[in-house]
C-alpha cells in the first residue's frame, strides 16, 4: 500500500492515505430465527446496529451525535484488532472473522477504529472454548437458540453444562450448517484457523 | 475491549469495495463511474455544426 503523510489536525495524529482496505480480526454476536434463518451479524455491544448481509457496515457514534465516526478524541467507530487473542476477552462472542475496513481508520496500539466495515471470512466459536483457548479451540457442534433471536454456537461439552445448570437453549441447530448459511447470506470465505 | 492508544489516521480509499456486488467507492453525485463531470448535451446548432466542419 502506498501512502503519503501529512501532520494532522485531527488530535495531532499523523495522517496518511491508502489504496488498500485493513484486515483484522473482530468477533461479533449472531441473531437469526429458532429455524436458522435471518441470520445477521452485531457487535457484541447489544445497543449497536446490526451488520447486514451484503452491505457495509458505516460506523455512528452512539455517545457524541455532533461528530463523525470515529473520532480521534471517542471510542467509536467499527473495531477490529491486530491481534486475534485480544478478542478472548469479548463478551459473549458467538463468531469470529477477519474483517476489512476502510474509509477513515484509526489505528491504535492493538487495533483499529473504522468508518466502514465488512467482514471477509468466518467461522462460528463457542464462546467457552474460545475463552479458555483461544482460536485454535475445536469447533462447536450446536448452535442454540435462546429468546430475542439469540444464537449461541455451543460445543458438546459445554451445552451438556448448561443444561445440567438449567440454562439449555430452547432449541438446538446443527452448527456446520448454520455456519454455512452464515457465509452465504454475507457471501463470505471460511476462516480457517 | 481495550485497544489502546490512537498511533494515527489513515484514509483510505479502494479501488473496490471489499462487498459482494460493490464494484466502485460511492461517488460524488455529479460524476461519472469514470470520474468526469456530467455534461448537459450539447443542442446542435450553427455553431456546433461550423465546429465540426473545421
Amino acid at each position: 500500500m502506498s501512502r503519503t503523510s501529512t501532520a494532522s489536525p485531527a488530535g495531532g495524529l499523523e495522517l496518511t492515505t491508502g489504496a488498500e482496505p485493513i484486515l483484522a480480526w473482530r468477533a461479533w454476536a449472531l441473531t437469526g430465527t429458532r429455524d436458522g434463518d435471518d441470520l445477521m451479524l452485531r457487535p457484541v455491544a447489544r445497543r449497536s446496529r446490526p451488520w447486514k448481509p451484503r452491505q457495509p457496515a458505516e460506523a455512528a457514534c452512539t455517545l457524541v451525535r455532533f461528530h463523525r465516526a470515529p473520532h480521534a478524541g471517542c471510542t467509536c467507530g467499527l473495531h477490529g484488532t491486530h491481534a486475534v487473542e485480544i478478542l478472548r476477552k469479548t463478551k459473549c462472542p458467538a463468531v469470529l472473522g477477519r474483517v476489512a475496513l476502510w474509509g477513515t481508520v484509526i489505528e491504535h496500539e492493538y487495533g483499529y477504529r473504522a468508518r466502514f466495515a465488512y467482514p471477509q471470512r468466518t467461522r462460528l466459536i463457542c464462546q467457552f472454548c474460545f475463552w479458555m483457548a483461544g482460536p485454535y479451540a475445536a469447533a462447536p457442534e450446536h448452535v442454540g437458540w435462546f429468546p430475542k433471536d439469540e444464537l449461541m454456537p455451543i460445543c458438546d461439552e459445554h451445552l451438556e453444562t448448561a443444561s445440567r445448570y438449567g440454562l439449555a437453549p430452547r432449541h438446538v441447530l446443527p452448527a456446520e450448517a448454520v455456519d454455512q448459511r452464515l457465509r452465504e447470506t454475507y457471501a463470505v470465505d471460511a476462516l480457517a484457523v | 475491549m481495550d485497544i489502546g492508544q490512537p498511533k494515527r489516521i489513515i484514509e483510505i480509499t479502494p479501488a473496490a469495495i471489499p462487498v459482494p456486488g460493490e464494484l466502485v467507492p460511492d461517488l460524488a453525485p455529479d460524476m461519472t463511474p469514470e470520474g468526469e463531470p456530467e455534461r448537459e448535451p450539447q443542442p446542435a446548432g450553427p455553431e456546433s455544426a461550423d465546429r465540426r466542419s473545421r
